[in-house]
């Protein structure tokens, strides 16, 4: 186990560096097509109520408009993830304040807006379901006809509960009762946004049966199955293509837009635009992290053994399941947390509301009840008369541990980056009055899924990478010219990029689940491999060497020890017909062996080569107004082998910075119909430049069972995860209580503390 | 009715006819066709769209075009040399200060602002300086490095 101690400036200059530096670069919204339309929706006028009558007639009179849709005009199909719960155009209900109910289609925005609002529509309005903690006894219903959805059984719905799972091992009651001591805590958390600083924008095009989307998605592949699934046409007859991608973070990953903008295009005839304000990026898309309820209860041996963990966790999932069909189960998992347990009992709901639909957000469910789970965890040391690092080190997972769920942990490094954290904080050293050094700590796991690639010759020499990976910013496709350089003996500059363009590669996960690297990357990896097996080959005819006898070196094949026997793989490309093909071997996931009471089991319960983190803040607490500035961030991950040092970092800093808009500034605030009071940048506040802190990133590379390529494991994820616990424990320490409701705000804080 | 006016964009004086209710962002990436400015919201809150008029940074979506008359505006476009990067453009890339770019023309325009009022600045003023653009992807870390280092060769 090393750390690594390399130079943190690009070792190559990223492919699409040039042009987002030069504003040469298009994304989405920059894009024109000769004919345009734009579009603009309807939104529900109500966060929950039934519809009586939609007239459209007035809309579609007005001059300039070329279209208006309803749920009539297109395929009655529902869509969605785990549960296919939601029609492109609302029908029956509306149920959160940005459902669609129409969308138009018009020569300008400014008529394209009139027509939305001259739709008439009648409604029956309902009570707001907004207690998603109590929305699991109401028998009013989000979705009455919930039970004909086409759903994964393993949910175990009910009513407004969507998603149901717990974690059980043995007697945790008997453990509990027999535990020195016990502590409880309760925690709540608002709902939180992805902001991506580009707002999503979408355009469609027919020619003929064809239509051909440009978006700003995260996910191009399931974007073209959402589009052909809501207008019932085959897949290949769609087309996603992503220009330059603005940021997503979650928030732009699922089918969200193409197909009422694909439908918007067909009906009018024209290419249609569609692009968001920033208010509509905040209450209309179906993509926020989730609120939540946290209850813990942890029993513990005088010398800190953890003997038993109850837990009960409410997810908010708002109107509609989106992808956030895992959510409770993800949740579960960290309750328990990369911790030593003996006993279990874990119950996680994730309920219906007539809220903002939750999906996934950069690590979803992990930074919420990682932040309660580490504070839980303090509270406990305090109990126990116990320094917070000492608990942590005497019962933090190691090589060997097993799992509350029976996975038994191969090698992973996860004292190793507390060490590192405690070391570069300083932790102990005697600070002002008003300051004082938190530590959390908090696992990921990575997910395997399968993608393949192309790697072609061109007849000069060059190449082209033909990748499914969608590059969201983080570089992990940019990257990527890098690893097929090193297998081709090639310099990254010799090669393009076709990518996110859903004709071009086949399937891929999209950018989503940390996974970039580890899957796509394999994939391109292998499709270089085969391009060298078939170099080796020619260059073995064509120097009559034996294959086993050369090497590919400074874009030449040679003999090894024969330097001057070579050809040039320029020469062996003769008119550019190489082409390397490939997908990988996925790795073997991890073996759990859930106990029989252990329900609502998506393959969660065991976490393939975890990432673990140890985050340690240094706060600034202002005791009179409340206001907490972190001073300092000391981040140690233990992600596998660093491909891309500079890119790793900037995850790093990017999702630490994440974390402390979440820990201190970033909630969406709720009126009590379940409306956004704060749906844009003023009073819903990210971090800048001047609030972030010094932050010290460390990586402790492991030698990490079934990782991905080269040794690597995900990345993007992690770095949120622990920050917002570590920054709570600093605060507890200055203000001498908890904070039990997040983003802790100054007002929370200052609450906590008189 | 539209109104005839003349924009001076990156030495390129450009006759146009506007609304007069046309802020600057749309006059110039809708009528004069240059893109590489953004729209991060519209309510100068994100400074994604910012330009330098004479110099001076504004945020171009709420800036009305017809005031920018006689003006000199500069945009991302406006910074490099021909092909030849700004010392600002090489060190973002050179320092990870670009991610998903989007941020990065109106980061670029702001820190070009910055370091023409102050040389040399230190880490808080820059930071300062750069208050007013967000960044999702980076953190920060990367641009405030890249803009010290341009700072320093100065």
């Amino acid at each position: 186990m090393t750390a690594v101690e390399e130079p943190r400036t690009a070792q190559f200059v990223r492919p699409d560096g040039k042009e987002k530096v030069t504003g040469a670069g298009r994304y989405t919204a920059d894009l024109t097509l000769t004919g345009q339309l734009v579009a603009k929706f309807r939104y529900a006028d109500h966060t929950h109520a039934r519809i009586l009558r939609i007239d459209a007639t007035k809309a579609r009179a007005l001059p300039g408009v070329l279209a208006v849709l309803t749920h009539e005009d297109v395929p009655d199909v529902l869509y969605g993830g785990m549960v296919k719960d939601r029609r492109l155009f609302a029908k029956e209900k509306v149920r959160f304040e940005g459902d669609v109910v129409a969308g138009v289609a018009a020569t300008t925005a400014e008529i394209a807006e009139r027509a939305a609002a001259l739709i008439e529509i009648d409604y029956e309005p309902l009570p707001a379901i907004t207690d998603f903690e109590a929305a699991e006894h109401n028998s009013a219903l989000v979705h009455e006809d919930w039970e004909s959805y086409d759903a994964d059984d393993v949910l175990l719905r009910a009513g407004n509960r969507m998603g149901y799972s717990t974690i059980v091992k043995g007697d945790a009651e008997a453990a509990m009762s027999a535990a020195d001591v016990v502590v409880q805590s309760r925690f709540v958390t608002d709902p939180v946004q992805g902001v991506p600083i580009e707002p999503r924008a979408v355009i469609a095009q027919w020619q003929g049966d064809k239509v051909t989307v440009w978006t700003s998605t995260q996910v191009p592949y399931a974007a073209r199955g959402g589009i052909a699934h809501t207008l019932q046409i085959p897949e290949s007859n769609v087309r996603v293509i992503v220009p330059l991608l603005g940021g997503g973070f979650g928030a732009k990953c699922d089918f969200h837009y193409e197909g009422h903008i694909a439908a918007l295009a067909k009906a009018a005839g024209r290419p249609v635009k569609l692009v968001f304000t920033r208010r509509e990026e905040f209450f209309a898309v179906g993509h926020r992290r989730e609120g939540m309820v946290i209850e813990l209860e942890t029993g513990a041996r005088s010398d800190g053994t953890l003997l038993a963990r109850r837990g009960r966790l409410v997810l908010d999932s708002g109107a509609y399941c989106g992808e956030g069909g895992f959510f409770a189960q993800m949740a579960a998992m960290h309750a328990l947390g990369p911790y030593k347990i003996e006993t279990a009992d874990i119950e996680s709901s994730l309920n219906y509301s007539t809220n903002q639909p939750s999906s996934s957000i950069r690590a979803p469910t992990a930074p919420q009840v990682c932040w309660a789970l580490e504070q839980h965890m303090d509270e406990l040391a305090e109990a126990l008369g116990m320094d917070p690092v000492d608990l942590r080190r005497h019962t933090l997972v190691e090589e060997g541990s097993v799992t509350a769920t029976g996975q038994v942990l191969e090698r992973i490094a996860m004292k190793e980056t507390l060490e590192k954290a405690v070391e570069l904080i300083g932790y102990g050293k005697e600070l002002p009055d008003d300051e004082a050094i938190g530590i959390a700590v908090g696992w990921w796991p990575c997910f395997t899924a399968s993608s393949g690639a192309y790697v072609k010759l061109n007849g000069d020499g060059s190449g082209t990478i033909i990748t499914g990976a969608q590059e969201n910013g983080t570089g992990a496709v940019m990257a990527m010219p890098k690893y097929v350089a090193e297998e081709l003996g090639m310099q990254p500059e010799d090669f393009s990029m076709l990518y996110q363009d859903t004709d071009a590669a086949p399937s891929d996960m999209g950018s989503c689940g940390s996974q970039t690297t580890f899957n796509s990357g394999r994939a391109v990896i292998a499709a270089a491999v085969d391009l060298r097996d078939q170099l080796l080959d020619a260059a073995s005819e064509k120097l009559e060497a034996a294959r086993d006898d050369l090497e590919l070196v400074g874009g030449a094949v040679r003999v090894k020890g024969s330097p001057e026997k070579s050809v040039t793989i320029a020469d062996l490309a003769g008119s550019g017909t190489f082409h390397g093909k490939g997908a990988g071997v996925i790795p073997d996931g991890p073996e759990a062996s859930p106990a029989e009471g252990c329900l609502g089991r998506l393959g969660l319960e065991s976490f393939h080569a975890p990432q673990l983190i140890a985050h340690a803040a240094r706060v600034r607490v202002d005791r009179a107004t409340g206001v907490v500035r972190v001073l300092q961030i000391a981040a140690a991950h233990d992600c596998g082998r660093i491909l891309n040092r500079i890119g790793a970092d900037g995850q790093v800093y990017g999702g630490v910075v994440m974390g402390i808009g979440q820990a201190l500034s970033e909630g969406t605030q709720l009126d009590e119909d379940g409306r956004q009071r704060n749906a844009h940048l003023t009073d819903y506040k990210l971090v800048t430049a001047s609030d972030a802190p010094q932050i010290d990133v460390a990586w402790i590379e492991t030698d990490t069972p079934n990782a991905g390529p080269k040794g690597s494991k995900g990345v993007g994820e992690p770095p949120c995860v622990p920050t917002a616990g570590a920054i709570a424990n600093a605060v507890a320490k200055v203000i001498g209580s908890r904070v039990r409701a997040l983003p802790m705000t100054p007002e929370r804080v200052w609450e906590a503390g008189s | 009715m539209k109104v005839a006016t003349t924009l001076t964009v990156n030495g390129t004086d450009y006759a146009v006819e506007l609304d007069p209710g046309t802020n600057l962002l749309a006059a110039v990436r809708d009528v004069i066709g240059l893109t590489g400015s953004k729209e991060g919201c519209d309510d100068s809150e994100c400074g994604a769209c910012m330009m330098l008029l004479d110099g001076k940074p504004v945020n171009s979506c709420s800036y009305l075009a017809l005031q920018a008359e006689g003006s000199e505006i500069t945009t991302v476009e406006g910074l490099a040399s021909g092909e030849t990067l700004a010392p600002l453009q090489t060190a973002f890339l050179d320092q990870g200060g670009v991610q998903c770019g989007f941020c990065t023309p109106g980061m670029l325009i702001s820190a070009t602002a910055l370091l023409e009022q102050n040389p040399s600045p230190s880490e808080d003023e820059v930071r300062i300086a750069l208050s007013g653009n967000l960044c999702r992807c980076t953190g920060y870390d990367g641009i405030v490095k890249a803009v010290l280092s341009v700072a320093d060769a100065a």
